[in-house]
């Protein structure tokens, strides 16, 4: 899991003064996108959980390569089959100097069904039933059955102040009191100052944080979400960091002396999904007609259009060499991820065979539909896929469209073979099997982003049964079994897993890139 | 002129109401919000819990009852992405957007009006030929690259000016202006500049085409036989016949570019509604872009219409017209 890559300082011995954008003790980042409100617990998108992790604390923390650390909890343990323990950290103070304890975990959980927005933040607590206060510093927290993964929920859940937050935890009043600051008190190492929607998130040192005092005194956090725009104010000078450089503008950088890039391994990988229906709406013959079946329910199909596919090809041309190839829906060294599943091989004339031997020696035609404004190079990627899988005899038309066409369509189950991006941003397999590879299926909550059918009995069972296991080897071992089954599969197919940039004035300042690709001033510091 | 400002009245109404039916239903027929914005492990029973919460899982004729029984007691919803008024949160990027658009629209026009009559009254100099050769650029270079090469060399490679974002701003009325301080100055200047830019081709364009025709006329032969010096020629006779397709053009181009200042906006950041509608687009954030569509089909009505009063006050032609 360590992976040394990640500690590349950004230090170079270039003078410190050149940057000037403003004084050492301020940090200015700008970011593609930020907080929806200033209410934690309101939104679970990334942005979002990123700005208030500069605020609030969480429960359980999650380093940069998502190993779970303690955060405001600073142990736990189950003590029977529907109930854990945490234990709580001693002499933490909000920012209004009031004492943090138990009271308060009780109240941010409860707070949360109640006061969530549409990306829902309830996935956080959706397995407790009940949070019990046993003294100040200890917690029990009862859940709906055997919770193995609880602590993995909690690495975003945000503990807010039981008296500040009281009055603003309805619908109606959350957005009023957070956004004014009146109820935005958290332990966290930086104090609320002020926001504006899409505009600036201002915040001040927090000087009796627990973990020890930032390095900043200021912190300002700029939205700029125009990749084009947000490099430009990194070189004018207007801010100091910046994340998600794109892949054309970091080939760029990489001659700049001006600036210093940092590559990071990102938790998205590129997942081709095949339909498996028996009747599938986007597939036809050569000549229009209807096919006598789903071509994709074939194994030798599914076989051909992995081995069609040049992973390599897609890294160094499509990505400009921001990736590397994938061949399970995780990167290597998560929680469930397999050593064993083989990098698969490119062979079209294997591919051709294989069809031909399917029975479809002229091949067929598909419509590909994929995000084209979600993560860097999807587009790219889809079309590279459209010319591969054209090469062996699947007549593909590509279809990179918004997002806000792409989801519902999907969750309407109108794609026969799509491609989109999914990040394991937990670090561990159940969140990533439990959603795609189980068969859709509401009584066991499990499945619900299966978009293509896909019903492997095995593949449920070890994914229901490594749920409730409480030792972590064999819940290890189960989830490795259930990606390797999944993936022998091919019904999934992943592409590659992309890497994201973040670049900043050269020689200015240091810090190690995280596997969430949250940019977090309290762990960047002035270059020494 | 009471049964004509009746008359329009009633069609901003109705133009506003077909609107809301468009907007509404386009959007609804996109796709369920839900399904872009929910956490990938969020389980079924959450989904559909977070449909219930918006009230997307009743039929759509019941949603748009209730949005416009909202609307008609002034009450535009709240926003599914920000949880705030949807008002608020227009109302507070509007400045942002007025200030920037007002300065470019009315400086280009300025500026854009003097040098298309000179270049219609003197069409053989030099000067001229000039003028028409920029104006031809203001014309065919895409704006966002504009945009893009003014951060480069300005911010970038000069970095005399902000790359982008809003500077200080001063509470004037108890609303947040940049344009009074220098360092808010400093911002506006580049974004101003880049869309100032088509304006004030077209602008140079329209005068000259104007100038060239009238400057042929009877009208013009009469006052210069008169003995009227040029400049009184210009200003009194010329100035005043070209002005009406120019205040057209200035009406509706500064509705546009209120509405529609997205590009701009996002190239320099600049935290205006053009910026806000984008983003609430590319989440489907349905009361924002219904009643951000909804203010706009306003706006364009309301701009018509003081355009239509302006015309009266300039041409007695058009004030005897709507009189009789």
């Amino acid at each position: 899991m360590k992976n040394q890559k990640f500690l590349v300082p950004l230090a170079f011995a270039l003078s410190m003064t050149a940057a000037g954008a403003a004084s050492a003790q301020t940090l200015t980042m700008g970011v593609r996108g930020g907080p929806e409100s200033m209410d934690p617990h309101f939104s679970a998108l990334g942005s979002h959980a990123e700005a208030a992790k500069h605020i609030f604390d969480t429960l359980v923390w999650s380093g940069t390569d998502l190993q779970i650390e303690p955060g405001l909890a600073i142990e736990w343990a189950p003590v029977d089959e529907d109930t854990w323990e945490f234990k709580l950290r001693e002499g933490v103070k909000f920012h209004d100097g009031s004492d943090f304890d138990a009271e308060d975990v009780k109240f941010s959980i409860e707070r949360i069904p109640v006061v969530t927005g549409p990306t829902t933040t309830a996935i956080y607590v959706r397995r407790v039933t009940e949070v019990e206060v046993i003294d100040p510093l200890t917690v029990h927290i009862h859940t709906d059955g055997q919770a193995a993964t609880l602590p993995n929920d909690f690495i975003r859940l945000f503990i807010v102040s039981s008296e500040a937050a009281a009055d603003y935890s309805t619908p109606e009043t959350a957005a009023e009191g957070f956004n004014s600051g009146a109820a935005t008190i958290g332990t966290g190492p930086y104090k609320y100052v002020s926001w504006e929607p899409k505009g600036d998130l201002v915040l001040e040192r927090n000087d009796d944080y627990w973990r020890g005092e930032g390095a900043w005194e200021t912190v300002i956090r700029k939205e700029i979400p125009n990749d084009s725009s947000r490099l430009a104010a990194l070189k004018a000078g207007q801010v100091d960091v910046i994340n998600y450089v794109s892949s054309v503008d970091y080939l760029a950088l990489e001659r700049d002396s001006s600036v210093d890039a940092v590559t990071g391994d990102s938790v998205y990988v590129m997942n081709l999904q095949l339909d498996q229906r028996e009747d599938t709406p986007m597939v036809r013959a050569i000549d229009g007609s209807d096919l006598a079946e789903n071509p994709f329910r074939d194994m030798k199909v599914r076989e051909a259009i992995d081995m069609a596919i040049d992973r390599e090809t897609m890294v160094d041309i499509v990505l400009e060499g921001l990736g590397k190839p994938a061949n399970q829906m995780m990167p290597p060294g998560f929680f469930g991820s397999s050593e064993k599943i083989p990098m698969p091989e490119y062979n079209p004339a294997k591919a051709k065979e294989l069809l031909t031997e399917a029975g479809y020696a002229d091949g067929f035609e598909v419509d590909l539909y994929c995000t084209a404004d979600r993560l860097p190079g999807d587009a790219a990627i889809c079309q590279g896929l459209g010319q591969m899988l054209t090469q062996v005899g699947i007549k593909t038309n590509v279809n990179a469209i918004s997002k806000t066409v792409y989801f519902p369509a999907q969750a309407r189950l109108e794609y026969s073979m799509f491609m989109n991006g999914w990040g394991t941003l937990t670090g561990e397999a159940s969140y990533t099997l439990g959603s795609l590879a189980h068969s859709n299926d509401p009584d066991v909550k499990l499945g619900a982003f299966n978009r293509i059918e896909y019903a492997n009995a095995d593949v449920d069972r070890l994914l229901q049964s490594g749920a409730t296991m409480m030792d972590e080897d064999e819940r290890r071992a189960t989830y490795e079994e259930a990606m390797e089954k999944t993936m022998a599969d091919k019904v999934y197919i992943s592409l590659v897993q992309l890497q994201t940039v973040w670049a900043a004035k050269a020689g200015m300042l240091e810090f190690a890139p995280r596997f969430d690709e949250d940019t977090l001033a309290f762990f960047i510091t002035p270059a020494s | 002129m009471l049964g004509f400002i009746i008359q329009r009245f009633i069609q901003a109404v109705l133009v506003m109401a077909v609107m809301s039916v468009i907007v509404f239903f386009g959007v609804y027929a996109i796709g369920n919000p839900i399904d872009i914005v929910i956490p990938p492990d969020a389980t079924q029973e959450i989904r559909a819990e977070a449909i219930r919460r918006l009230g997307l899982d009743r039929p759509l004729y019941e949603q748009y009852y209730y949005f416009i029984t909202n609307l008609l007691q002034g009450d535009l919803g709240r926003s599914f992405v920000y949880n705030m008024p949807v008002l608020e949160l227009i109302g507070g990027r509007l400045p942002a957007t007025l200030e920037l658009v007002l300065i470019s629209v009315i400086s280009a026009t300025f500026l854009g009006v003097s040098l298309g009559i000179y270049a219609g009254y003197r069409p053989d100099s030099w000067v001229s030929k000039t003028i028409m050769a920029v104006s031809v650029l203001g014309f065919s270079v895409p704006s966002f690259w504009v945009g893009l090469i003014l951060i480069l060399f300005f911010a970038v490679n000069l970095g005399w000016l902000p790359a982008g974002g809003r500077g200080e701003t001063v509470e004037i009325w108890g609303v947040a202006w940049s344009f009074p301080t220098l360092n808010g100055l400093s911002h506006i200047v580049l974004p101003a500049i880049n869309l100032a830019l088509f304006k004030l081709a077209m602008m140079i364009r329209l005068a000259r085409a104007g100038t060239r025709e009238i400057m042929l006329t009877d009208t013009i032969k009469f006052a210069r036989a008169a003995g009227l010096s040029e400049s009184t020629i210009l200003r009194r006779h010329l100035l005043k016949l070209i002005s009406i397709p120019i205040i057209t053009v200035f009406g509706l181009e500064l509705g546009s570019t209120l509405a529609f200042a997205v590009v701009t906006e996002t190239i320099f950041s600049w935290p205006g509604v053009g910026k806000l509608i984008i983003d609430s687009i590319g989440v489907l954030d349905r009361p924002v872009m219904v009643a951000y569509l909804i203010l706009v089909a306003f706006l364009f009505v309301s701009i018509n219409f003081v355009i239509d009063l302006l015309f009266a006050l300039i041409d007695p032609r058009v004030r005897q017209g709507a009189v009789a």
